[in-house]
């Protein structure tokens, strides 16, 4: 088994995360889009250590600006920040069990939402404050499915076969 | 460690390379650098193009889904098809029997507005193009159009659809432009009232749905169903579209000013197609469609038509709309009558806050709105004063 065993499976995810974030939804569950770069992200550094999730979640952001034409570099910011949270608090996070950790990445996801909407107000974009918040509860919702899925993904051995 | 619980991959005892917390700093710095620099100069508007345009594959798959949904159109019963084929043509037939009228309805029109002196305002150039993709945050409305810089798309320029205005481009990449939509809360759109010829602001509200129009007096003469045409002040949306019709009005207990609400006119979130309008560059596009404007024989002699299109350019150049009214004002105050000028005077309050000056104006600049027939060249009246009393009236 080689080191970087599960590399296309992460860059598979990342790349569909993106689309994922992008694919249109009819206009009542719209608002309810899970964050799924930053879900990706985070299930990257949560479960693994040798995967270079800084710059990506870097790189991610910049696409995820110009993509949805923010300033660049604030979805940027927003997931590196998570990323390292998450991956430096990975030594305490992996000691519990899946749906605790749901429940503390809660907080992450609100960190991400909240800092969207810091740096949309310091660079004078008003929004609507109440919808900012849905992503969260969506995002907390999908996160152990998703967490599940792609941790089927990793074990799989066709993936493996491939690097 | 723990790590080895969970994960293949063990942890090195020694970190090699530079620190996670490094290379958090330094990324998070350079985002930061990113963003102060790109809302500050417009030096990264290049780079985002063609990133952009790098990312447009992900575009495509993301919108697959939208167009395998859009697949059961192809398959279709042929009778269906030829039931279709004959009820548009005689559509086709209905349309231009009533374009016929509207030549001539048009020439009429061209002649009253000689009379009057004012331009022309509907612009005639026009070019279709196709929503990419739509913005799926709930607080960012804009959408991505399949025009960009080649086809001649600029910055600024309106978009609308078959039933109103929809916004107006922000970014122009190579093939593809970002347009903000009127719903969007960072934008405003000047609107008159079709009903008085009041007029104000249109704010997005941000939800989606509506528009705002904070700015209008309490006493201001506004009713639920109200039709709100675009007035072109400012000379970036073309005057006389309309733009969204009033659902319902906030008159707060103990204030002085009302709050309208409408909903947008056109269909923001139906239909794929929609117009880019050039309405105040000279640029010269590449039009896919233009829309037959009808020169009808108006007896006019050449030299008034020149004046005509040198008072259309402008119009457009002066872009204040603060400036156009209080000007239009100042022009019009002996030819208006003064009682005109007094009744007016009551919605005066109402301009809009890009217009302080023309609320400090003597009151009498809403007359000339009354008496130009509610159209965005009501400055440039002021400005031709001149040649209005020196055209003569055509003849019949």
């Amino acid at each position: 088994m080689t080191r970087h065993s599960s590399f296309p499976a992460f860059i598979a995810t990342v790349l569909l995360s993106l689309i994922l974030q992008m694919v249109a939804l009819p206009d009542a569950i719209a608002a309810f889009r899970p964050e799924w770069v930053a879900m990706t992200l985070v299930y990257w550094a949560h479960a693994t250590t040798d995967k270079p999730v800084l710059v990506t979640a870097w790189l991610c952001g910049l696409a995820l600006d110009v993509l949805f034409n923010t300033p660049l570099g604030e979805h940027a910011l927003a997931l590196v920040t998570i990323t390292f949270v998450v991956r430096r608090l990975r030594g305490s996070l992996i000691l519990f069990p899946l749906p605790q950790v749901s429940l503390v990445l809660a907080l992450a996801w609100g960190a991400y939402a909240f800092m969207m909407f810091w740096i949309d107000g310091l660079s004078h974009h008003n929004a609507v404050p109440s919808l900012r918040w849905l992503p969260v509860i969506s995002t907390t919702l999908i996160w152990p499915l998703a967490a599940l899925a792609m941790d089927r993904l990793r074990a799989q051995p066709k993936l493996r076969r491939l690097t | 460690m723990n790590t080895r619980l969970h994960d293949a991959a063990p942890k090195p005892l020694f970190a090699r390379g530079p620190g996670l917390a490094l290379n958090f700093f330094l990324l998070g710095c350079l985002s930061i650098a990113l963003m102060v620099m790109d809302t500050t100069s417009p030096r990264f508007a290049v780079a985002r193009a063609w990133a952009a345009w790098a990312l447009q594959p992900l575009m495509w798959v993301a919108q697959a889904p939208q167009n395998l949904a859009q697949l059961g159109d192809t398959f279709q019963p042929r009778d269906d098809l030829l039931a279709e084929n004959r009820q548009l043509k005689q559509h086709q037939i209905e349309l231009d029997a009533r374009l016929l009228k509207l030549e001539s309805l048009e020439a009429e029109n061209e002649r009253i507005r000689a009379l009057l002196s004012s331009a022309a305002s509907l612009p005639d150039r026009v070019l279709i193009s196709e929503v990419m993709a739509t913005s799926q945050d709930p607080y960012r409305h804009q959408i991505v159009l399949n025009r960009g810089s080649r086809d001649g798309v600029y910055k600024g320029q309106a978009l609308i659809d078959a039933n109103g205005v929809m916004g107006q481009v922000i970014q122009v990449n190579p093939t593809t432009c970002v347009a903000l939509l009127i719903t969007d809360p960072d934008h405003g759109i000047p609107v008159e009232f079709n009903r008085t010829g009041l007029q104000t602001i249109a704010l997005g509200r941000g939800d989606g749905q509506g528009l705002s129009l904070p700015y209008l007096a309490g006493n201001a003469d506004v009713k639920v169903g109200d039709l709100l045409i675009s007035s072109g002040l400012g000379g970036r949306f073309p005057a006389g579209y309309p733009v969204g019709r009033v659902f319902e009005l906030r008159h707060a207990a103990g204030e002085n000013f009302m709050e309208a609400l409408a909903y947008p006119a056109a269909k923001l979130n139906e239909g794929r197609q929609a117009l880019l309008v050039w309405s105040e560059h000279g640029a010269d596009p590449v039009a896919d469609v233009t829309v037959p404007t009808a020169r009808p024989e108006v007896k006019k002699t050449q030299g008034e038509r020149e004046r005509g299109s040198e008072r259309l350019s402008k119009s457009a150049a002066s872009k204040s709309p603060g400036k156009n009214a209080s000007a239009a004002s100042s022009a019009n105050n002996p030819a208006m009558g003064g009682e005109k000028a007094g009744a007016s005077s009551l919605k005066l309050s109402t301009s809009t806050p890009a217009a302080p000056e023309k609320s400090a104006a003597d009151g009498s600049a809403d007359a000339a709105k009354t008496s130009a027939g509610n159209t965005a060249a009501t400055s440039t009246k002021a400005k031709h004063k001149a040649d209005s009393s020196a055209a003569p009236a055509p003849p019949p």
